[in-house]
């Protein structure tokens, strides 16, 4: 008869392969996002400031863009904390799982 | 045996409180919520071309957009777990924000807008929609619940 401390053993490997799996696909694609963001972010200043200096952009348009890229990252800034939550909540139905395949494994 | 039934009760109490936990964070996806943001992403950035163009030759097609952007926001509010979505569509359309709110008064106060500052727009407002649209199309379809 399989014991309790046999099914929490089982049950550590099963969530650590589990969270190394998920973490680290996690970590990439924010990575990902946060450095495009910052590119396109570098390239459209660059932009903006030659339209500034040629005089296709008046200041009030110049800060008017400066501002919208600040709402667009708190828009961003929203999306990336909602994948986050959408993250956590798949890993907590893969938790579930894992709970529930380790428990079968050690007792049935 | 005793060992057993106290093993099965910790399983089922936390599988039950993470199960209530995860669906309870954050809404799940909508096909309708989807298809408006991507809908209204190509109506706003058609109508906002035209804003090199005097503002009264477009009003009516202005108001209309308005009142769709406006139906959208009331559509992700009334979700419920959609307060990350309905504070981007808040962003999105505010007038006294930087980007579509903000640009429809303003062409609306001036008149005309210049050509350049009119495309920069375009694309910071089409990168404000793919936000929704990521976010949405990032949610769990609620068959995986299941």
């Amino acid at each position: 008869m399989p014991t309790f401390n046999e099914f929490v053993s089982t049950l550590k490997i099963d969530l650590l392969d589990f969270a190394k799996e998920n973490l680290e696909e996690y970590k990439d694609e924010l990575l990902k996002d946060g450095t495009l963001f910052i590119e396109k972010t570098k390239s459209d200043l660059e932009r903006w400031t030659e339209g500034l200096a040629t005089g296709a952009l008046s200041t009030t348009d110049f800060e008017f863009l400066l501002k919208g890229k600040k709402d667009l990252a708190q828009m961003e800034a929203l999306k990336q904390l909602g994948l986050s939550k959408i993250r956590i909540t798949k890993i907590t139905n893969g938790i579930i799982d894992v709970v529930v395949g380790s428990a079968v494994k050690t007792f049935l | 045996m005793i060992i057993k039934s106290r093993l099965t009760k910790i399983i089922s109490a936390l599988v039950f409180s993470l199960t209530i936990w995860s669906c309870s964070s954050i809404s799940v996806f909508s096909p309708e919520a989807y298809k408006q943001a991507v809908d209204l992403k190509v109506e706003s950035l058609e109508l906002m071309s035209f804003a090199t163009s005097p503002y009264d030759d477009n009003e009516e097609s202005v108001t209309y957009l308005k009142t769709e952007l406006r139906k959208a926001y009331e559509f992700a509010l009334g979700r419920p777990n959609n307060e990350l979505s309905t504070e981007q569509w808040e962003i999105l359309i505010n007038e006294e924000g930087n980007l579509l709110g903000g640009f429809l008064k303003r062409w609306e106060a001036e008149g005309t807008l210049s050509e350049m500052f009119v495309t920069e727009m375009q694309t910071l407002v089409s990168d404000a929609f793919d936000t929704i649209i990521g976010l949405e199309s990032g949610k769990i379809d609620p068959s995986e619940l299941k």
